[in-house]
């Protein structure tokens, strides 16, 4: 296949057409901040922490869902994108509760790290202080929705990957809240199969498993991008 | 090929309203994206969604409960609480905003207790909230029911409802 020719960064770089800047980027080592993408599942852009600046298009594109154009000249590290990134990483941590201390995922958490990299030190936005509930009735994992951040990666999962769509996030804007079928108790759902998946991809300590204690609960993301490596073996 | 029929004929005979969601459903053919025009559907015949009939929904289309759920609680024109026989919606847009359209709510909300989304006890009157009607000319708007009304001042606005309630004032 012919190979397209574009700069990033200043580097030029090849690739096969049809790729998304943000695998282009991971491709040649270029690090770009993200939430809500996980490999192995769909890119919703969800997150807006993949932002580049494109030369000649006004706006920023989200890297994980744009397509890569030959002769593009995208920008990943400008001190514009970098402020952004900042912002939105505060907007994460000002929109529900999370305070690392009292966490499970205290350690290995994805939002934590991302709080490091980003060179957050503190949060210039005013807390909201929604009052989420926690739901504990699944008899092995508990959903705590202080600690969600609607990257929706668990929803996707569990409607590609394991094929259950147990979980939707419902209501809009501030509301938002990740959902068990009709927003009933979990353990109380038909559809859930316990498959631990969205535990799993769970990039923060919304979704845990039980009896773990502060700092202790560590996730495994990447074994989904194995699976569906392997499913594509198989058949 | 029709999936098969799955459903609680107990259900479907008790009440004339699960009539015309069927139909609607079988209409449809069983697409799982007419799920908007089926909501509709059910949204008209009772005026609000009961969870029940989601369920069945759900269960004929064969779709996630987590996916209709979250549907109706997209859209605000969906409702899941029953919504009262009359309704009055203020528009609280900029323009209807800077025009005093918070002073028609507190009104409102001194005369018949209601808070936006709310209905009355008596399930007569139902008090709810858009961001813009596009009247924005003949701010404050006011729709009560069918009927818009225009540059609505907030002391007439209790008579007003009421007359339309039926109300002798």
């Amino acid at each position: 296949m012919a190979k397209v020719f574009l700069m990033i960064d200043g580097r030029q770089v090849e690739s096969e057409p049809g790729k998304t800047i943000l695998e282009i980027c991971r491709d040649n080592g270029i690090d770009i901040p993200t939430m809500c993408h996980l490999d192995g599942l769909t890119d919703v852009g969800a997150c807006r922490l993949c932002l580049v600046e494109v030369e000649g298009v006004s706006k920023l594109l989200p890297a994980c869902t744009t397509r890569i154009q030959a002769n593009q000249v995208i920008h990943t590290q400008t001190d514009k994108l970098k402020k952004y990134r900042r912002m939105i990483t505060e907007l994460f941590f000002a929109e529900r509760n999370h305070i690392c201390a009292v966490c499970v995922s205290n350690g290995h958490c994805e939002l934590q790290e991302l709080g490091y990299k980003v060179g957050m030190n503190h949060v210039h936005f005013h807390y909201l202080n929604q009052k989420c509930d926690l739901d504990a009735s699944h008899p092995w994992y508990v959903m705590d929705h202080n600690r969600c951040i609607l990257c929706t990666r668990c929803v996707r999962v569990c409607a590609e990957v394991e094929g259950a769509h147990h979980w939707n996030v419902m209501n809009r804007g501030v509301q938002a809240r990740v959902i068990s079928d009709f927003n009933t108790p979990w353990g109380e759902s038909i559809t859930c199969t316990s498959c631990s998946k969205c535990v799993e991809v769970c990039p923060t300590g919304a979704l845990w498993s039980k009896q773990t204690l502060q700092g202790k609960m560590e996730k495994h993301p990447e074994k989904i991008a194995e699976l569906m490596e392997k499913r594509k073996m198989s058949l | 090929m029709k999936p098969k029929r799955n459903l609680d004929r107990e259900f479907s005979r008790t009440d004339p309203c699960v009539k015309l969601v069927i139909d609607k459903i079988e209409k449809e053919n069983y697409r799982p994206d007419a799920l908007i025009e089926i909501l509709h559907v059910a949204q008209n015949a009772y005026g609000y969604l009961p969870m029940e009939v989601l369920s069945f929904i759900a269960k004929e289309l064969r779709l996630p409960p987590s996916r209709v759920y979250a549907t109706v609680t997209f859209y605000h024109l969906f409702s899941l609480k029953p919504r009262g026989d009359h309704t009055c919606l203020v528009c609280t847009g900029t323009a209807c905003y800077v025009k005093g359209a918070q002073a028609i709510l507190e009104e409102l909300e001194n005369k018949f207790h209601l808070k936006p989304g709310e209905v009355t006890c008596d399930k007569k009157l139902g008090l709810r909230t858009a961001r813009c009607i596009e009247g924005c000319g003949l701010a404050p708007v006011v729709v009560v029911d069918e009927e818009v009304l225009s540059n609505v001042k907030p002391e007439e606005i209790n008579d007003k409802v009421l007359a339309k309630m039926g109300v002798k004032v």
